[in-house]
C-alpha cells in the first residue's frame, strides 16, 4: 500500500447547514389556558400557587415546592420594569425585531413574579423602575403565544 | 369573567432553525478531495499497523496516532450486507438493492456502499467487488464519487479473511 | 461531619482556546489533550477505570454528540463511560460522587464543544423555558444583561464599577498563556467599547471561543503516586435556582451562597476570604460582583488584601462553552500544584472554585481544593 504524502498546508473544508427542528409543544392545562386568555380575552392571568404567590406567566405547578393547582387571578396590564437589556444589534432569526429594542422583566401589578418581554419604543427613557403597559397584537393576529402581547410600552 | 377560557391553546409550533458551519477536519478534507482524484485514502495506526478508512487521526482501539496516510486499492470484499426492499424518498434506485460493508484489500475496517450490476440474490458474504467511479470531470470530492461497487467475478474470499473487518 | 474519601485532581491538559479551529473536529481537538493529560499524570489509558464527558448536542450540531469522542477518550476494551449535557465541571462532580461510592479510583473528565460551528445565541436560547422565555428570543448575552441591570439597580454599582472589575480580569488574563483574550485593558478603554447588550459592553464579555479539556482525578492511595502535588477536594456542593427568570431574585445568587456554605462546612473552611485563591465562573463583571457578594468577598476591584480573585482572568477572558467551568477547577489545581506559572499565587494552600450553568447564574457549583487531605 502506497504512502500518501501529506500536503504541507491543508485548506479547511467546511459546510454551512441549517438544522431544523419543527417541534410542536404540548402546552398542558395551565399554560394553554393562559395563552388562550391572551388570544381570546386580551387578559393577563396569573395563578396563585403554593409558596410563590401569583405567578405570571403561570406554570402547571409551583416552582418552589412542585405542588400542582392554584387559583386564577387576573393581573393588571401595567407594571414596573425590574430588569432591562437593551439590544443594539438584533440577531437575525432569533430576536423579535430587526430594529434596536429591549428585553425587559416586568412585574405586573398584582403579580409576585415578573414576565419576560420586550419594549420597542422610547428606549432612551427605559430603565429599572419604569412603568410599562402591555400593548396587544391586533384582533385576528393573536395566535395564542406569549407574543400576542406585542410589546410593553412606557406609561407617561 | 373570573378565569381564562376553558378552551385552551393546545400546542405551540416551535420551528427551530439553527445555523451551523461544520468543519470536516484535515483528514476528512483530504479523504474527500482525494476521491475527486480517484483515490481512496486511509490512515495507518503507528502501534498496530491497522489501516482505517476513511482515515482517523488516532486508532479508536489502541489510541495511538495514525500519522501515516495510505492509498488503498479499489477492490475488496463484501463482509456483510442487507437487501433493501423499501423505497427511500430521494433515492432513485430500483428495489430490491444491496447496501454492503466493503472491506478494501489491506483495510482493517470497512466502508458502506451500494452493490450494483448484479441481482441482490447474488451478493454473498465474501463476494469480491470493485469500485465504480463517476467519470472524470464529474467527481466533486464527496461520497457519491464512488457510485457503487460491483462483483469482479473472482472466487469468494474465505470467511476467516474478513470476519474481523466487518 | 461524615468522613468522606479523599479525592484529588492530579492532572489536566487543554487545547489552546481559539475563535475557531478550522483544521480539527471536536474529537480531533480532544485526542491530543487526553494524551497530554495522561502523559502528565504518567498514566496509560488502561490505568483509568472510569470516564465522563461534558458536552452539548446543540452546541455540536449533532445528536448524541458524546458518542463521537469515545474513540479518542478510550472505548476499547469496553470501558465505563458516562456523560453530562452540562459543562464538564459537572462531569467532574459525577466522578467525585462515583469515587465516594467506591466504584472508581482513577478517572478522566473531558470537555469539548465546537462553539464556533454553531450560533451560541441560538443554541443557548434553547436552554430557556420554551413557552414564555425562549419564545421571545432571549439569548445568553441578553439574560446576562437583564441580570446586570437588576444588580446595578439594586446595588448602585455603575458602569465604571463593572469596567474596573473587567479591567482587573483583563490584566490577569494577559498573564495566562492558556487564555484567549490576552491583552490588558484599562477601565477607560473598556468603557469606550460599544454596548454588547446594554448595560454590558463588548469589552466586558469574552469572544466566542472553543477548546477541549481533560482532567485526571484519583483517590487517595493512587493520587500521591500519580502527582507530586495533588489538589485535594475538601468540599463541594451545587444548587440550582428557579427556571423562570422573573421568579428569581436576579440581583443576588442565593444558590451560590448555599452551595458555598455546604462546601465550606464540608471542607472546614470558615469563609471564601480564608482561602488563598478564589476562581469564579463569571462570564461578565456584573456576575463577578454578584458572586463576590454571595461569597462575602469585597464588592470592588480596588479592595486590598484577601484571596486572589480570578487569577486566570476568569471566564470573562475565555468562555469556551462546556469547558468554561472545568477550566476554573483546573485553575484551582494549577494554583495549588505549582503549575500556574507567572500568575501563580505564592504559597497558595486552599482554593475556592465556582462555576455556573444556565442563564443568569441559574445553577452554581462551589468546590474547595486544598494542598492537604481533608479526611484522615
Amino acid at each position: 500500500m502506497k504512502t500518501f504524502p501529506k500536503p504541507a498546508t491543508i485548506e479547511p473544508m467546511s459546510q454551512r447547514m441549517t438544522v431544523a427542528f419543527p417541534y410542536k409543544r404540548s402546552t398542558g392545562e395551565i399554560v394553554g389556558r393562559f395563552l388562550a386568555g391572551l388570544r381570546d380575552q386580551k387578559k393577563i392571568w396569573g395563578l396563585r400557587v403554593s409558596r410563590q404567590g401569583v405567578v405570571v406567566p403561570p406554570q402547571s405547578y409551583s416552582e418552589v415546592d412542585a405542588k400542582a393547582g392554584g387559583e386564577w387571578v387576573e393581573v393588571s396590564q401595567t407594571g414596573v420594569v425590574t430588569a432591562v437589556a437593551e439590544v443594539t444589534r438584533p440577531i437575525e432569526g432569533l430576536h423579535p425585531s430587526t430594529e434596536p429594542f429591549a428585553f425587559v422583566l416586568v412585574k405586573l401589578d398584582g403579580a409576585d413574579t415578573a414576565i419576560a418581554h420586550v419594549v420597542r419604543t422610547k428606549l432612551d427613557r427605559l430603565r429599572v423602575g419604569s412603568r410599562v403597559r402591555a400593548a396587544w397584537a391586533p384582533d385576528g393576529e393573536r395566535r395564542g403565544t406569549i407574543r400576542d402581547i406585542e410589546a410593553f410600552e412606557i406609561v407617561d | 369573567m373570573s378565569e381564562p377560557p376553558k378552551e385552551r391553546v393546545k400546542y405551540i409550533d416551535t420551528n427551530l432553525n439553527l445555523p451551523y458551519h461544520y468543519y470536516a477536519g484535515d483528514y476528512k478534507a483530504l479523504y474527500l478531495r482525494a476521491l475527486r482524484d480517484k483515490k481512496i485514502l486511509g490512515s495507518r495506526c503507528s502501534k498496530t499497523g491497522k489501516v482505517f478508512v476513511p482515515p482517523v487521526i488516532a486508532s479508536p482501539e489502541s489510541l495511538a496516532p495514525c500519522d501515516e496516510l495510505v492509498e488503498l486499492p479499489h477492490r475488496g470484499i463484501v463482509t456483510t450486507f442487507c437487501v433493501v426492499n423499501v423505497p427511500v424518498i430521494g433515492r432513485e434506485i430500483e428495489i430490491p438493492y444491496v447496501v454492503a460493508s466493503v472491506a478494501l484489500d489491506g483495510a482493517d475496517v470497512s466502508l458502506y456502499s451500494l452493490i450494483q450490476e448484479c441481482a441482490a440474490a447474488d451478493v454473498r458474504m465474501g463476494t469480491r467487488v470493485e469500485a465504480v467511479w463517476k467519470p472524470d470531470g464529474e467527481r466533486q470530492g464527496d461520497h457519491t464519487d464512488i457510485r457503487y461497487f460491483r462483483p469482479t467475478g473472482e472466487p469468494d474470499a474465505p470467511f476467516e479473511s474478513f470476519i474481523h473487518r466487518l | 461531619m461524615t468522613k468522606l474519601r479523599n479525592v484529588a485532581v492530579v492532572g489536566f491538559a487543554q487545547a489552546p482556546i481559539v475563535a475557531a479551529d478550522e483544521h480539527h473536529t471536536g474529537p480531533e481537538m480532544l485526542y491530543p489533550v487526553v494524551q497530554a493529560a495522561l502523559e502528565s499524570a504518567g498514566l496509560e489509558r488502561s490505568d483509568v477505570d472510569y470516564q465522563c464527558a461534558g458536552s452539548s448536542d446543540y452546541v455540536d450540531g449533532r445528536a448524541f454528540s458524546f458518542s463521537q469522542v469515545l474513540e479518542v477518550m478510550g472505548a476499547w476494551p469496553p470501558v465505563q463511560d458516562s456523560h453530562v449535557e452540562m459543562d464538564a465541571i459537572w462531569a467532574a462532580h459525577l466522578v467525585w460522587v462515583k469515587m465516594q461510592a467506591g466504584e472508581t479510583e482513577v478517572a478522566i473528565v473531558c470537555g469539548f464543544g465546537k462553539t464556533s460551528e454553531g450560533s451560541p445565541a441560538h443554541v443557548l436560547n434553547l436552554q430557556l423555558e420554551p413557552f414564555y422565555a425562549a419564545a421571545i428570543g432571549l439569548d445568553a448575552a441578553s439574560t446576562a444583561a437583564l441580570q446586570a441591570s437588576a444588580y446595578m439597580a439594586r446595588s448602585g454599582a455603575d458602569d465604571r464599577a463593572l469596567a474596573e472589575i473587567a479591567s482587573k480580569n483583563r490584566a490577569a488574563g494577559a498573564k495566562n498563556p492558556d487564555g484567549q483574550l490576552r491583552e490588558a485593558a484599562t477601565p477607560e478603554q473598556l468603557m469606550a467599547t460599544p454596548w454588547a447588550v446594554k448595560p454590558l459592553r463588548e469589552g466586558y464579555l469574552a469572544p466566542i471561543g472553543e477548546t477541549a479539556t481533560c482532567m485526571v482525578l484519583a483517590v487517595e492511595g493512587r493520587a500521591e503516586k500519580i502527582c507530586d502535588r495533588p489538589a485535594w477536594i475538601q468540599g463541594v456542593d451545587h444548587r440550582i435556582e428557579l427556571q423562570a427568570l422573573g421568579a428569581r431574585d436576579l440581583a443576588r445568587s442565593e444558590s451560590t451562597t448555599l452551595a458555598a456554605r455546604n462546601a465550606f462546612e464540608m471542607a472546614g473552611l470558615a469563609s471564601a476570604s480564608a482561602a488563598d485563591v478564589v476562581e469564579l465562573g463569571s462570564t461578565n463583571p456584573a456576575e463577578e460582583l454578584i458572586l463576590r457578594e454571595a461569597l462575602g468577598l469585597p464588592a470592588s476591584a480596588r479592595a486590598q488584601g484577601g484571596p486572589a480573585i480570578n487569577p486566570s482572568g476568569s471566564a470573562q477572558c475565555a468562555n469556551p462553552l462546556m469547558n468554561t467551568g472545568l477550566l476554573r477547577l483546573a485553575e484551582g489545581f494549577r494554583q495549588l500544584s505549582g503549575r500556574a506559572g507567572e500568575r501563580g499565587v505564592p504559597g497558595a494552600k486552599r482554593a475556592v472554585v465556582h462555576a455556573s450553568a444556565g442563564h443568569g447564574l441559574q445553577q452554581n457549583i462551589v468546590w474547595v481544593l486544598g494542598t492537604e487531605r481533608r479526611w484522615s
